[in-house]
């Protein structure tokens, strides 16, 4: 049941004949998990905290960097040092006050994932490297939670949605390792990715439009091209292979 | 004469004149990229390992649509559009 308050706050989404009150209450229900409070985390829990999404976990290790500030946007100049989780948490609390938001400065590990993804019904890939990632699959797989992948580096970003078992997996589309380096970016990258990522969930939420499943978009910032590359469901998949499902 | 159209991964592109796309023929994935390679050898050690195989983070597609598995060997047709894709993993 949505209060006098959450009915003005949303007022404008409420609009949209896709979402309605009836919506705006599946929102509130949804419990996103977001796996990172960096540059992709940053505008995906912005958007997903205005959105009203009713519960977010949001799970990093690192404390904030001054290099940090030019792409993720939770952190300020005077968080510099404090953890990228309570800061983000702080900012969003600020932003709505009626989602409820918990932070935690963690390490994901393989040990600790399954914990740290209980009672949560979406993933979203907030990442910067890719073993994390592939937990995160992994483990999406194995516990049946629909998994929002997005990656960028420099002027380029990708996206890809995975429903367990039924579409393209990860590891169906990246089947190496890359090293972990030090990579470039602008924010406006992730700021693009990390909201597409967000539009993604808050689809899901609603069950409205198409997703980006058995399909890996490409976002070239310097030629301003989107590109839908088609990817299918690997039957020799290390992660997904075994399962079942639609093509 | 068959040919494609390669669109060339921004990353790359400082190895192919700073060319977005190159014209090439050829029947299958391999023999385009095989042309790629002899007009601009210094794109070969960023998309084959001393194998001959394609790196594990370089992804081809054709018309948009996934090559993978067996890249080199699928066939292409008449301007058909290929794309070179470098696996990304930044947040």
């Amino acid at each position: 049941m949505l209060t006098v308050d959450e009915l003005e706050r949303y007022d404008r989404q409420i609009m949209l004949r896709e979402i309605g009150k009836e919506g705006q209450e599946k929102l509130k229900r949804a419990r996103v998990f977001i796996a990172g409070a960096g540059g992709l985390g940053s505008p995906a829990a912005i958007y997903l905290t205005a959105a009203g999404i009713g519960n977010m976990r949001i799970v990093d290790h690192d404390k904030v960097e001054l290099s940090n500030l030019n792409r993720q946007v939770l952190h300020w100049d005077e968080d510099r040092g404090r953890s990228k989780a309570d800061s983000a948490a702080n900012k969003l609390t600020m932003l709505n006050p009626d989602v409820e938001i918990e932070a935690i400065q963690e390490t994901i590990t393989e040990a600790n994932l399954a914990h740290l993804l209980a009672g949560f019904d979406l993933i979203v890939d907030a990442m910067d490297n890719l073993p994390t990632r592939y937990l995160l699959n992994k483990a999406a797989l194995e516990h049946n939670i629909p998994f929002f992948h997005g990656a960028i580096y420099g002027f380029e970003g990708r996206v890809m949605t995975i429903i367990p078992h039924k579409t393209a997996c990860l590891r169906c589309v990246y089947r190496g390792v890359i090293p972990e380096e030090k990579f470039p970016v602008i924010g406006v990258t992730p700021a693009v990715i990390g909201s597409i990522q967000a539009t993604e969930v808050i689809k899901y939420v609603l069950g409205i439009g198409e997703l980006l499943t058995n399909k890996l978009l490409n976002y070239d910032a310097l030629s301003m091209e989107f590109t839908q590359f088609t990817v299918k469901k690997d039957p020799h998949c290390e992660h997904c292979g075994h399962a079942t499902g639609e093509e | 004469m068959v040919s494609q159209t390669v669109n060339i991964h921004q990353a790359l592109r400082h190895l192919t004149n700073n060319q977005a796309t190159a014209e090439v023929n050829g029947k299958t994935v391999g023999e385009c990229l095989a042309e790629l390679v002899e007009r601009f050898p210094g794109i070969r050690p960023k998309l084959f390992g001393k194998n001959g195989k394609l790196l594990n983070y370089v992804d081809i597609y054709v018309n948009a649509e996934s090559s993978y598995p067996e890249e080199l060997a699928k066939p292409v047709n008449h301007g058909d559009k290929l794309s070179i894709t470098l696996m990304i993993a930044g947040g």
